[in-house]
C-alpha cells in the first residue's frame, strides 16, 4: 500500500476527533524548524467548516478494542493501515515546511496492547523533536493503560495530551464500549495533572527545567450516542475542570458509523445544535463564572434550543435584571446577554473618564439586540417593552423571513 | 496646510512633527496622489529620519507603546484617509496621553481601532493562509493582501522557517521578503515567468489535497461556513483549493 492510500485511511479513521486547537504555548524556534504561538493557528477549512490546524491522524487503525461508536472498532469491516513511525514524521515535516499545517495531532487505535501503542507514539515524537529538531506544535492521545513512564516521558516531547473519555458516566461507557471504564481514563489523567503542577512549581525554583505539555490536557466527550442529558454532561465538564485542570472539553455531535442495539439508528442525524448549545455553555463556564448549574438544573435538565444558554438564564433570572451599565461590576456586566468579555472590559475602562450614554453604546462591540432588553444607560431602559419573561421572549425570537409570492 | 509626503512610515512621521513645531496639519496625503485646490495651500515634506525617530519615541513614551502599534497598523491598511486617521489620533494621544488607550468610542479613536484590527485579523488569516511551494533550493509564496502585511508576516515566518530560503511575494504591491537563513529584506519584486516545480513537491501537493478531502466529514457538509472561513479573494493562491477546483471541472 503506498503512502497516499495509507493516508487516506488513517485520515478517515481520525476525523471523528473535534480537538482542532494549536494554542495554549508560546515557542521560539531553538535552531530547527517551527515555533508554537499561543493563540493558535488555523490553516485551512475543509468543506464540513472545520478548521484544518493540525495533521490530525492515527498511526493506525487496527484495534484490539470494540466500542460501539468507533468507526475503527475490530468488527468492523473496514481497510486497514499503518502508519511507521519515520513515514509520520516525514509527513508533518514536509506540510509545515509548506504552512499547510502548525503542527501534529497523533491518535491511534490500540494495535497489540496499550503499551506497545504508546510506545510507537512517543517514537514518532522522538524523531521529530530529537533527529529533525522540530518546535512546531504536537498533540497527542495518551493511550489509557499504558505504562506511566512510557507516558512521562512522551509527555516530555509533547505540547498537549489528552484522554477522550467519550461518555459523562460509567453507566453509558458500560453500555457502548465495554473494555473502558471511566477509572481507567481518570487514573493517567491525575497523573498528568499532577507532573504539569509539578513542573510549573520547579520551573519556578530552578532554571533549564524541561517542559511538561506546556499547553495542558484536553478530553472530548460524544453527544448523543447515549441518552444522557445536558444536566450530566456539563456537570461532568464542570468537574473534569475542576479536578483536572483542563484546557479544554470537546464536544462531538455523535455521527452513526455503526449499528447496535444501543446505538441510535444510521439514519438519524448528528445533534449539531446541540452540540453547538454545549459549547455556548462551555465558554460560560471557562469565561463567565457560571456554575453548571445555573445553566441546567433539575427542573430544566436540558439546553434550550431555541436560545442561547446565557439569554436562557437572563429569562429565568429575569428579576436581577436591568442592570445599569454605568454602574454595574465587571462580573454583572459578563451576565448581561450581548456583552462579551471584550466589551464589558472595554465599558469599564472607559466609564471611569466619562458616563456611558446610549448612542455610543453600540461602539463597544456588544450585541444591542440582545443587550438593550436587559440594561438600561443613565438611569433609562431602552427596551421598549416592559420587563417580563414572555414578553422578551417573544421580542427575541427570530420572525419567519416573508416569503415573495409567486407570480405563477 | 496640507502636508504631502513620500508614502513612508517617517514620512509621516516627519509631518506630525512639522505639524506639531510649525504650521499645524489640516490633512497629510501621498504626494503622487494629491489634487491641488485653489483653497488649501500644501508643503512637501522631506522625509528626514531624525526628526521621525524622535516622533516614534515620543508616541511610545508619552502615549503608550499601544498606540504607536495601533498608529503603525493602520499605516499599512488600504484605508483612503489613513494619514488623516491617524494624525488626529496623535493629536488626540498627545493632549491626552495615556487615557487615550481607554477612550475606545472617541471620534478619533474609533477609526483607528477598527483599521488596525482589519489589518491584524488579516495578518492572523495569513499566518495560516499562506501556502509555500518548494523550487529547487527555495521555498516561494505568493498572495494578494487586502492590507500591506508583508514586513509583518516576515517576522513570523523568519523564526519560524528560520534554516529555509524562502520568498513571500505579495502580487499586488510587487513587493517581496526574501530570506536567506542569515538575514531577509523587504524589496521591490517581480515573479519570475516560470517557478520549475519538482517532482517531490507535486507529490507532497496531491498528499495534502488528499488528507484535506478525507478530513471532512459529509454528514455535517456546510459550505457556507467554509466559505466565512475561507474568502474566495484568497482561493487563488491556495492549492487544496485551487487544485481540487481543477480536478472538479474535469471530471
Amino acid at each position: 500500500m503506498n503512502t497516499m492510500e495509507k493516508l487516506a485511511i488513517l485520515t478517515e479513521g481520525a476525523k471523528y476527533d473535534v480537538s482542532c486547537s494549536s494554542s495554549g504555548v508560546n515557542k521560539k524556534n531553538n535552531g530547527g524548524l517551527g515555533n508554537a504561538k499561543s493563540f493558535g493557528i488555523c490553516h485551512s477549512w475543509s468543506a464540513d467548516g472545520r478548521c484544518v490546524s493540525l495533521l490530525k491522524i492515527l498511526l493506525t487503525n487496527y484495534c484490539i478494542y470494540n466500542c460501539s461508536y468507533c468507526v475503527n472498532r475490530n468488527h468492523n469491516d473496514i481497510p486497514r493501515a499503518s502508519f511507521t513511525a519515520k513515514e509520520v514524521a516525514d509527513i508533518t515535516i514536509q506540510f509545515y515546511r509548506r504552512n499547510y499545517i502548525e503542527g501534529l495531532f497523533l491518535s491511534s487505535a490500540i494495535e497489540h496492547s496499550p503499551n506497545h501503542t504508546m510506545e510507537k507514539i512517543w517514537q514518532t515524537l522522538d524523531i521529530l523533536r530529537n533527529e529533525y529538531h522540530f518546535h512546531g506544535y504536537i498533540h497527542v492521545k495518551i493511550i489509557p493503560g499504558a505504562d506511566p513512564r512510557i507516558i512521562h516521558k512522551t509527555g516530555l516531547l509533547a505540547d498537549r495530551v489528552s484522554i477522550n473519555i467519550e461518555q459523562p458516566t460509567e453507566q453509558s461507557l458500560k453500555l457502548l464500549a465495554p473494555q473502558k471504564s471511566l477509572q481507567s481514563m481518570f487514573t493517567p489523567m491525575a497523573e498528568i495533572n499532577h507532573r504539569i503542577t509539578q513542573n510549573s512549581e520547579d520551573k519556578k525554583k530552578y532554571r533549564g527545567i524541561p517542559k511538561y505539555v506546556p499547553a495542558g490536557q484536553s478530553t472530548q466527550m460524544i453527544v448523543g450516542a447515549s441518552d444522557d442529558t445536558d444536566l450530566t454532561i456539563l456537570k461532568a465538564t464542570e468537574t473534569l475542570y475542576d479536578r483536572f485542570n483542563l484546557k479544554r472539553v470537546y464536544f462531538s455531535a455523535y455521527i452513526p458509523v455503526n449499528e447496535g442495539p444501543n446505538l441510535p439508528a444510521l439514519a438519524s442525524m448528528p445533534p449539531l445544535q446541540r452540540e453547538h448549545r454545549l459549547y455556548q455553555a462551555d465558554w460560560l463556564l471557562r469565561f463567565y463564572n457560571f456554575k453548571a448549574d445555573e445553566i441546567v438544573n433539575t427542573q430544566f435538565p436540558r439546553l434550550d434550543t431555541d436560545f442561547d444558554p446565557k439569554i436562557a438564564w437572563a429569562l429565568r433570572n429575569i428579576h436581577l435584571f436591568p442592570l445599569e451599565i454605568n454602574k454595574a461590576s465587571y462580573e454583572e456586566l459578563l451576565r448581561i446577554p450581548g456583552i462579551g468579555v471584550k466589551s464589558a472590559l472595554r465599558i469599564v475602562r472607559q466609564r471611569r473618564f466619562a458616563p456611558i450614554s446610549y448612542d455610543n453604546l453600540s461602539k463597544f462591540g456588544l450585541v444591542l439586540k440582545r443587550a438593550k432588553f436587559f440594561l438600561t444607560c443613565q438611569g433609562r431602559y431602552y427596551g421598549g417593552i416592559s420587563i417580563d419573561t414572555s414578553l422578551i421572549r417573544q421580542a427575541l425570537t427570530p420572525q419567519p423571513q416573508p416569503l415573495q409570492l409567486t407570480l405563477f | 496646510m496640507d502636508y504631502l509626503y513620500d508614502s513612508t512610515f517617517d514620512g509621516l512621521l516627519t509631518c506630525i512633527y512639522y505639524s506639531y513645531y510649525e504650521d499645524k496639519a489640516k490633512g497629510i496625503y501621498p504626494q503622487d496622489y494629491y489634487q491641488c485646490s485653489l483653497v488649501n495651500s500644501s508643503r512637501i515634506i522631506v522625509t528626514d529620519p531624525i526628526l521621525s525617530s524622535r516622533v516614534y519615541e515620543a508616541i511610545a513614551k508619552k502615549i503608550s507603546s499601544q498606540a504607536l502599534k495601533q498608529a503603525y497598523y493602520v499605516f499599512l491598511s488600504n484605508h483612503p484617509r489613513k494619514e488623516n486617521i491617524i494624525l488626529k489620533y496623535l493629536q488626540l494621544g498627545f493632549k491626552l496621553g495615556r487615557k487615550i488607550d481607554n477612550l475606545h468610542t472617541h471620534l478619533d479613536v474609533l477609526p483607528v481601532y477598527q483599521t488596525a484590527r482589519k489589518v491584524s485579523f488579516e495578518v492572523h488569516r495569513f499566518y495560516g493562509l499562506l501556502r509555500f511551494a518548494e523550487s529547487n533550493n527555495f521555498l516561494y509564496a505568493s498572495l494578494k493582501p487586502d492590507h500591506n502585511i508583508l514586513i509583518i508576516l516576515a517576522e513570523h515566518f523568519v523564526d519560524r522557517l528560520a534554516q529555509n530560503n524562502f520568498i513571500i511575494h505579495d502580487q499586488k504591491r510587487n513587493i517581496a521578503i526574501i530570506h536567506d537563513k542569515q538575514e531577509w529584506y523587504l524589496t521591490d519584486f517581480n515573479a519570475p515567468e516560470n517557478i520549475s516545480i519538482s517532482e517531490e513537491e507535486n507529490f507532497y501537493q496531491e498528499l495534502w489535497i488528499r488528507y484535506f478531502t478525507h478530513i471532512s466529514i459529509e454528514s455535517r457538509t456546510n459550505k457556507r461556513l467554509q466559505n466565512q472561513f475561507v474568502p474566495h479573494r484568497y482561493r487563488n493562491h491556495l492549492v487544496e483549493f485551487k487544485k481540487s477546483f481543477l480536478t472538479n471541472l474535469s471530471s
